[in-house]
């Protein structure tokens, strides 16, 4: 019931405006400068999302420290908190403060800026990231590495030649839901990079910008483009990541 | 040879105490004791993964307490398997050997001689989850010693196996190990595994070992009544009577037992009997002192062989009598036998 009521929201979606309609909305040079600026930015969060994700959900799974809850749960925290609060959180830290004058003194500029939108993106999607990665490190039984180890090989060598290639479905689902949030980010990304028209507009801005105009056409095809994105990213995870991860 | 110096571990709750075990060159060692007594973390830490706050390692001479496991050149073989799932039974083995044999030469027709050693020459391109326990932990031990470890560690190897698939297990770790000259230390529950590798055993609970000896010594002498318990021998208590010559008389409760000591009368001692050293027959042998008559209290057939409790007055005694003797005898809950113990297999120790 409830999948066939969205079901028809979608469609909802996709009937509002002619096939026509959407291709022109594409030929815009606004969509064409959002939807490359969407696919860099998120391309580099998720990127920073997972370089950073691996090592921070290992030490997760596998390491005990002192605070190791306390950290958890900051970590945990912007996947509970409302998107908004994340950006103005992100805004107040890179605009207001010592780490933000640094910043701007080796010439790094954050808020109201494309990097903003990277920034904005990553936070949204590292807390994902590190739940999918870190559950799929618990699931390897440890003693595998502790095998490894005792057979000669290091704690980094034996990271890549065991633990890496039996979380790969993990890896996986993490890179797509990781790129997925990214892509989506919104709240965040209004709060921190400003929305400013063809500066720091991704494809949600521009389903919000042209929303406020009126100009439903390009609005709808942002919201086509965004949903294809999730399809894709839903298939991914079942197709190549394998039901595996949700066991 | 590895030493061990009071070697202490704390793991949340748990705690090892001092633990002291020397293992010569070639040694096999089996280290026994109940669940929850520290066997599984006491070879977790000599492999460096658990860090001692007290006490020492030393590995031929070096101290590797603080070494990391990659650097110890211990392997290990866990009850379950862990062979590596995203590799076949080749490159699990050839893992083993890697950061020891460059040569890939050298490496396939050492891959080649352990597997044919271990019985799985016809399962090298396979992958492990397509292979039976047996065949599993075959693997496990081959990649664990193709690189020819100074020691060879082994948490239950066979627990998760059945009996028959264990008794060949045996066989090829008894092969392979007289093959590479292992050292071995073999965490096992099962007392079968002592009889028949073991060189020397540890009995291990809470977190101590209790007694470290030769098998045949642990066996006969246990040091205290719980390892007595878990050997499952026959402790009695009795005083001596009479010294003939080498021989003594011991009286327990009213059944006087023949014992070879040279204590002196007057002494209470505790005499060891073991339940596979009970003779029963029907008719009374030929023996005099140290033959009584008791009753079967109960009978436990166990496989082939059947356990079997005699009474006496306030002793009881447990034997271990084979499937087709039992039968031989007709014995039954409630009949009479005579039993009879030799001098020589009655082992003492003073109150």
């Amino acid at each position: 019931m409830v999948s066939l009521i969205l079901f028809s929201a979608f469609i909802a979606l996709l009937v509002m405006i002619t096939p026509t309609d959407f291709i022109r909305s594409l030929e815009t040079k606004e969509m064409q400068y959002s939807l490359r600026l969407t696919i860099t930015t998120s391309l580099t969060a998720t990127f920073l999302a997972i370089i950073i994700g691996i090592p921070v959900a290992y030490a997760l799974a596998r390491k005990e420290f002192p605070g190791k809850n306390l950290v958890k749960t900051i970590l945990d925290l912007p996947m509970a908190m409302p998107e908004i609060v994340l950006g103005i959180t992100l805004l107040l830290l890179f605009g207001h403060t010592p780490l933000a004058q640094l910043l701007s003194m080796i010439g790094i500029k954050i808020v109201f800026s494309p990097l903003g939108i990277v920034v904005a993106q990553f936070f949204s999607a590292l807390p994902y990231t590190l739940r999918i990665l870190s559950s799929s490190y618990e699931t390897i039984n440890p003693r595998y590495e502790l095998v490894s180890r005792s057979l000669g090989y290091g704690e980094l060598e034996t990271f890549v030649r065991i633990t890496l290639p039996l979380s790969k479905a993990g890896l996986i689902a993490s890179t797509a839901v990781a790129f997925a949030r990214s892509v989506g980010a919104f709240g965040a990304v209004l709060i921190l990079a400003g929305g400013i028209y063809m500066v720091t507009e991704t494809l949600p801005i521009t389903l919000y910008l042209n929303i406020s105009y009126g100009n439903l056409s390009m609005a709808v095809s942002a919201g086509i483009l965004l949903i294809i994105a999730s399809f894709i990213t839903i298939f991914i995870i079942e197709k190549m990541g394998g039901g595996k991860l949700w066991r | 040879m590895i030493r061990l110096e009071n070697l202490s571990v704390a793991l949340g709750q748990f705690h090892l105490r001092n633990i002291n075990l020397a293992v010569e060159k070639g040694e096999y060692v089996c280290i026994i004791g109940p669940t929850g007594a520290g066997k599984t973390v006491l070879i977790e830490t000599i492999a460096g993964f658990h860090k001692p706050y007290k006490g020492r390692i030393i590995l031929d001479g070096d101290d590797i307490t603080s070494k990391p496991p990659e650097k110890r050149g211990i392997s290990i073989v866990y009850q379950d398997y862990m062979l590596f799932p995203h590799m076949t039974v080749y490159e699990n083995i050839a893992y083993g050997a890697k950061k020891k044999i460059r040569d890939k030469r050298i490496l396939e027709e050492e891959i080649e001689r352990i597997a044919h050693i271990m019985g799985i020459s016809h399962l090298l391109n396979r992958k492990p989850e397509t292979l039976s326990g047996g065949e599993q932990q075959r693997v496990a031990i081959a990649r664990a010693i193709i690189s020819k470890p100074k020691l060879l560690l082994m948490d239950e190897p066979f627990s998760a196996l059945d009996t028959r698939t264990t008794e060949k297990l045996r066989d090829f770790v008894k092969r392979v190990a007289t093959e590479y000259d292992l050292t071995i230390i073999h965490v096992t529950h099962d007392i079968v595994d002592v009889w028949s590798l073991a060189d020397k055993v540890a009995i291990m609970n809470n977190g101590t070992i209790i007694q470290y000896g030769e098998v045949e010594e642990v066996f006969s002498k246990p040091a205290d009544d719980f390892v007595a318990e878990f050997i499952d021998i026959n402790i009695l208590e009795g005083e001596i009577t009479e010294v003939l010559g080498e021989m003594v008389l011991v009286k327990v409760g009213d059944t006087i037992l023949r014992v070879k000591t040279n204590t002196t009368t007057g002494h209470r001692i505790r005499i060891f009997i073991r339940p596979e050293d009970i003779y029963i027959s029907n008719t009374p042998p030929d023996y005099g002192p140290g033959c009584f008559r008791a009753v079967v209290e109960k009978i436990l057939e166990n496989g082939p062989y059947v356990q079997l409790f005699l009474s006496r007055n306030n002793i009881v005694l447990k034997a271990v009598l084979t499937r087709g003797y039992v039968r031989c005898l007709g014995l039954a809950r409630g009949k009479h036998v005579y039993v009879y113990i030799r001098p020589e297999n009655v082992r003492v120790a003073e109150t």
